[in-house]
Formats: structure tokens, sequence, C-alpha cells
């Protein structure tokens, strides 16, 4: 169970924001200005925080500085009613780990917050990403080595296997480019990594994966996306 | 009071004045000039004739005698000679030239290398006593072949009169010349004031126009104004003529998205109240359910509107990679390509540069696959393609959905135009894509697929590659 810190002015949308994000699981603590948001977050660990940008009193922009000067670590994703480059690119600048403009889908929002905590996550919990497989099953992948578990069975996984695991696991539920694995294979050309090995890989990890409730699926000159049964 | 703009230039009346006067002046100054040069030369003419007759005759009454001479100069010679009191004559008669032998004062002889030929008279000037002179010298031989002899004649004569004649002329001719000129630039003036008049008129018609709104501003009226002028509130007026279409058609725009916004909200707010007096449970989920897609058609059709008031500012062009921001929508896009069961994929170059503004483009791409996410319909497969092609870069959304018909396809770019009563749309996408294209330069274009779909066209200025 996550404990989410809510920011938000306008009463529906909080109160919205709130019932929907209880009914997915989380614990939620909701606020509706900047000043009552900072004594919470000195008074109550969170594991993530979902701010306005346009809040009375102590505007959204200076909560996200004095976050980021105390929690450096905590993830935060924006909320805001402007569109414009600016502000966009302000609230990433002051530190924000996201954005959504509003108004905004229910569905991405959970999408993106749960993307965001799991990257968040990673060294809290011995550096493994966690993903629910199907309704029974988890997959776990080890962050820094190239191990992985299935319902707490050991995959066997090669490096390259287990490196295109972790970016597919990390961006559950979106596009991953061929070019960004072959970013994190690292991998010079001409030493058989190209496209046509990455088919190769993708094909015996879907093997692997096979009645997990997990899918890769190849999206047609885009990459390939991590499908999973429970979400 | 002015803004501290650009520098202005001079003022036209300045500047014509300037041209029309300063050239008069110059004019009237080499005029003069030449004028008491001329004089000058002219009297100096009639003092050298008269000045040569005089060495003559008085050469000619000096008679050699013997070795000896004979001088007969009666007092009517000298009173001929001496003609005019005032400009007196000066003469001397010397031998060997420089031996003063009589005459009324001392000339000074000419600078010369060779001594003058004899029998022919030499004229030269000189100053005595700061004055200007002009002489005449005659040298004549006489005397015994074996002893010849040289005798000097000089007649010399003041050319301070000759100088007062030709300043009196100059004088005489440039005064009324002066008063002409005074007259005509008072003329040049008034005419300068009078040809520009109307613009004077032009300013003050444009200048007059306080009315609080601009789409009643009526044209200019210029009718007995001179060519140039008509021109001139030609081209404002139909500039003004633009202004007030432009209005015009923001003012209908802000009509009809008055209505649309209106609309959604008039049902939410029916169906709210109808849900709150629901006592069924299933009912009451089939009423919340249109008050959630109301929301999101009011949600969907503020973004729009928005994106397209955002249009209207200046687009900032950059560099950038076609391809890769086409494929980033076009992942973005993927998750709902998959929950509405729709094979969304990319095909075309890896990379191509054009000259455009990411934000705006990116915004373009999504509406386009929004619409053929939309209307396409589950089942369907939506292609997205960059490439190159005559020289521009192609982007283009290719659905195998019902797609439009032939006069439905004339109207797509439309603001507020639907093509279908579907949920979702509110007719302003593809007139924002369509706003996005000329905003780059560019266009789009709607076709029919065979057998059936449709295709929307970007056609934009690739990057030009300066080396």
């Amino acid at each position: 169970m996550t404990s989410l810190l809510i920011v938000e002015d306008d009463e529906l949308l909080r109160d919205g924001l709130c019932a929907q994000l209880a009914q997915a699981g989380h614990s939620v603590t909701s606020a509706a200005d900047g000043a009552l948001a900072q004594a919470l977050l000195e008074s109550t660990r969170f594991d993530g925080v979902i701010l306005d940008l346009g809040l009375p009193k102590v505007s959204g922009i200076e909560v996200l500085h004095w976050i980021r000067r105390r929690l450096p670590a905590l993830p935060v994703l924006i909320l805001t009613a402007r569109d414009g480059v600016e502000d966009r690119v302000q609230g990433l600048n002051a530190g924000a780990d996201d954005y959504l403009t509003k108004p905004f889908n229910m569905a991405e929002l959970q999408a993106r917050l749960g993307a965001m905590l799991r990257r968040a996550r990673l060294p809290a919990f011995g550096g493994s990403l966690e993903l629910s497989a199907s309704a029974h099953q988890r997959l776990r992948v080890d962050a820094t080595q190239p191990q992985a578990w299935l319902d707490d069975v050991p995959m066997e996984l090669t490096h390259r296997e287990w490196a295109l695991l972790s970016l597919l696991v990390s961006h559950a539920g979106q596009v991953v480019s061929r070019e960004d694995v072959l970013g994190v294979w690292q991998s010079e050309p001409g030493d058989g990594a190209g496209s046509n090995a990455l088919e190769v890989y993708v094909h015996r990890l879907r093997r692997k994966l096979l009645d997990s409730g997990l899918n890769i699926r190849n999206v047609r000159g885009l990459g390939y996306l991590l499908e999973s049964a429970a979400t | 009071m002015k803004p501290p703009g650009p520098r202005h230039g001079l003022s036209l009346k300045r500047l014509l004045l300037l041209w029309l006067l300063l050239p008069q002046l110059l004019l009237w100054l080499v005029g003069g000039a030449l004028t008491y040069r001329i004089a000058l030369s002219y009297a100096e003419k009639g003092v050298d004739q008269s000045l040569t007759q005089s060495v003559l005759s008085l050469a000619r009454q000096v008679k050699p005698v013997g070795s000896g001479l004979l001088i007969d100069f009666p007092r009517a010679a000298q009173d001929i000679i001496e003609q005019d009191p005032k400009d007196r004559v000066s003469y001397m008669v010397s031998s060997p030239p420089g031996s003063f032998l009589l005459g009324n004062g001392k000339l000074p002889s000419p600078v010369l290398n060779t001594p003058p030929t004899t029998g022919e008279p030499l004229l030269y000037n000189v100053s005595m006593d700061g004055k200007p002179m002009r002489v005449a010298l005659l040298e004549v031989n006489y005397g015994e072949p074996n002893s010849p002899q040289r005798m000097r004649v000089q007649v010399a004569k003041s050319l301070a009169v000759q100088q007062r004649i030709a300043a009196g002329l100059v004088t005489d001719i440039l005064t009324p010349l002066l008063v002409l000129g005074l007259l005509l630039s008072v003329l040049v003036y008034g005419g300068i004031s009078r040809g520009l008049r109307p613009l004077k008129r032009l300013q003050a018609q444009l200048g007059d126009r306080r009315e609080p709104s601009l789409s009643a501003l009526a044209p200019i009226e210029m009718t007995e104004a001179p060519q140039e002028v008509h021109a001139l509130a030609g081209a404002v007026n139909q500039l003004l003529s633009a202004v007030r279409r432009s209005l015009g058609q923001e003012k209908r725009f802000l009509n009809d998205a008055a209505h649309q916004l209106r609309t959604p909200l008039a049902g939410l707010i029916s169906q709210t109240e109808l849900a709150l007096t629901e006592t069924d449970p299933q009912a009451l989920r089939e009423r919340l359910g249109k008050v959630l897609s109301g929301a999101q058609r009011s949600a969907h059709l503020v973004h729009q509107l928005l994106s397209l008031a955002r249009n209207e500012a200046e687009v900032k062009l950059q560099t950038l990679d076609a391809a890769a921001l086409a494929r980033e929508v076009a992942r973005e896009w993927t998750p709902r390509a998959l929950a509405a069961g729709i094979d969304l994929g990319y095909e075309g170059d890896d990379s191509l540069l054009i000259e455009g503004e990411k934000l705006l483009l990116h915004e373009a791409l999504s509406n386009l696959l929004d619409n053929a996410l939309l209307y396409a319909g589950p089942g369907s497969v939506v292609t997205l393609r960059v490439r190159c092609q005559d020289n521009h870069a192609v982007i283009e959304v290719e659905d195998n959905g019902p797609g439009l018909s032939p006069a439905d396809l004339l109207h797509v770019f439309e603001r507020f135009w639907r093509a279908s009563s579907l949920p979702g749309g509110c007719g302003l996408g593809l007139a924002i894509v369509n706003e996005i294209a000329h905003r780059h330069g560019g266009q789009a274009t709607a076709l029919s697929v065979q057998p059936q779909g449709l295709l929307i066209r970007l056609s934009l200025p690739l990057h030009n590659e300066t080396p």
C-alpha cells in the first residue's frame, strides 16, 4: 500500500481524486493549500505527491521547490490547468517527475502515477521492479543484477534479456522504442545487436513469459509494449 | 509624447524645400561670379583697345631726327590721352628702354625673358600704389644704321573704373534675380504645402478613428486626391477591409464557440438534475454515464478551443526531426489505440528534418490520431507515415475506416463542421490541423483511400540545409 498526498484546492477535483485513488488501493491524504501540504509533509512520510500548480497562498511551484530542498527523492506529479510550454518546462525544471494537464483521464493518471512510483521505489525495495503479471502472479526484476522472479521462481535470463525485461517492466503499458532498447544494451553498430537480433531476443523473452499473463506486443514501426492481464 | 521608436527622417516638406531651393541658391551664386568675370573681361578688352591706340599714336608723335628724337606732343594730344581726369592715364617715353625721356609718371618695365618685338604693342598688368593698372608697351628702332637706337613708349590706365563697372553690372543683374528667387521660394513653399495637403487629410482621416469597434472602420474617402495618395489610401482601405473580414471571422467563431460550449453544459446540468431525482440504481448509472460523456466532451472542446487560440500567436520555427516526433506521438497514443482495438503503426523515414514548432506539430499529430482512432472504429488499421516527397516533408495519417464522401471531404477543415454525430468530436480537430499546417507554410489535404478509408496529409517545408 502506497501513501499519497494530494494537494489540490478545487474541492470537486480533490474529492474525486481521493476517492478514485483510494479505490485503486492507495492510502490517500489531501491538502487544500500549500501551507497545509508543507505541514503534512513535515510530519508524515509519503510515497508520492500529486501537486496542483495553481494553489492559493503558497503556490504549487513554491511547494515543489520546498519539497526538493527537504525531500529530494520524493516523487512528485504535477497537475496544471495551463498548457503553455513555459508552464510545463517550469514545473519539470523545478523538479517534478511528471506532469498532467487538466482535465485528464483517470486511467492516464493511474498509469503515470504507477510508473513514477515504480521508478522511485527501485532503491527503496532493494533495487527491484515489481509488476502484477496477472491476478495471481507477480513479476519482480532486480534492477542491478541480471535476475528476475516470476512468483518467486527465478527466471533463466541472459544479460540482454534481463536488460530488455527491466526496460519493458519499468515502462509497462507504454511503448519502448528499438532505440531505447539498443541504448540500454549499449550496443555498438556491427556487434550483432541490430534490429534482427532484437527481434530474436523479444521472441525468446516472449516464450519465457508464456502463461504468465504478460505479453510483449510488437507495435508496428514504433517498438514494443509490455501488456499485463492485471492492468 | 512620441515613443522613442526608430529615428524619423526629414519631413517630406523640408526635403522638397531643400532640394528645390538649394540648387537655386547655387545657381544664383555661380551666375553672379560668372557675370562679374565676363563683365570684367569685356571692360578689359575696351581698355586694351584704347591703350593700344594711345601707345601707337604717342609713338608716332616721337619722331626720330638723325640720331636724336623730335617730340611733337601738343597739348591737344595730351588731352586726348588724359581724356578722363578721374581715370588718369600715365605715359612714359624712354630711350634706351627704362631711362626716362618724358611722361607724367614712371612706369615699371614688364617682366620679360626676351625683349618685346619692335612695332607690336604689348599689354600687361601691373600694380602701382596698390592699384591695378593695365599697361600698353611699344618699342621702336630709330637712328642711323651704324648706331641703332631703341625707344620704348608705355601708356598705363587704372582698372579701378572697369572693376567698378563690372561690380555695378553684377549688382544690376543679380538684384532682380534675387527678388525673383525670393518670389519663387515663396511659390515653391506654397506649392509643396498645397501638394502635401492630401497626405495631411489622409492622416487626419486615419488618426480620427477612435471608434470603440475596429469593425466599424469605414473606408477612407479620397476622391480628388492625386494618384500617389490614391494608391496609399487604396492600400490602407485594403488593410482595413482585411481587418474587418478577420474580425468578422473571429466574431462568427466566437458565436459558434459560445454555442458549442453552452450546449454540453446545459446537457450536463439537466442530466445531473435528473440523476438527483432518479431512484432506480440502473437508471442512475445511465444518467451518470451521460454526465461523464458530456463532461468529457466539454473538456475536449475547451482544450481544442484553447489550442486554436494559442495558434493565433506567433510561431517560432526550429529545426526538428518530424519522423522522431511522429513516432513519439504515436507511442503516446498506442495505449489508447490498443484499448480501442485499433492497430496503430508507423511507416516511413527514420529521420526527416523540417522547420517547425514542436508543440504545435505535436498538437496536429495528436488531433489526427485522435480523429482516426475515434472514427475508424474497432478492428481498423491506422498508419502514421513520414516521408520526403517533391522537396516537402509529407506527414500523413491513413485509416481503413468508413471514410468520407467526396462532398464531405471538401468541408473537413472547416471549423465546427462535423461529418458524424459520434460523441467525442467537436468539429475543431482538423481545423486546428489545417491552421497549424498553414502556420508552418504548408498545407493539409484530405483524400479518400480505396477501397475505403480516409487519409489526411500534411505537406510541410523541409529544413533548408545550409552548409
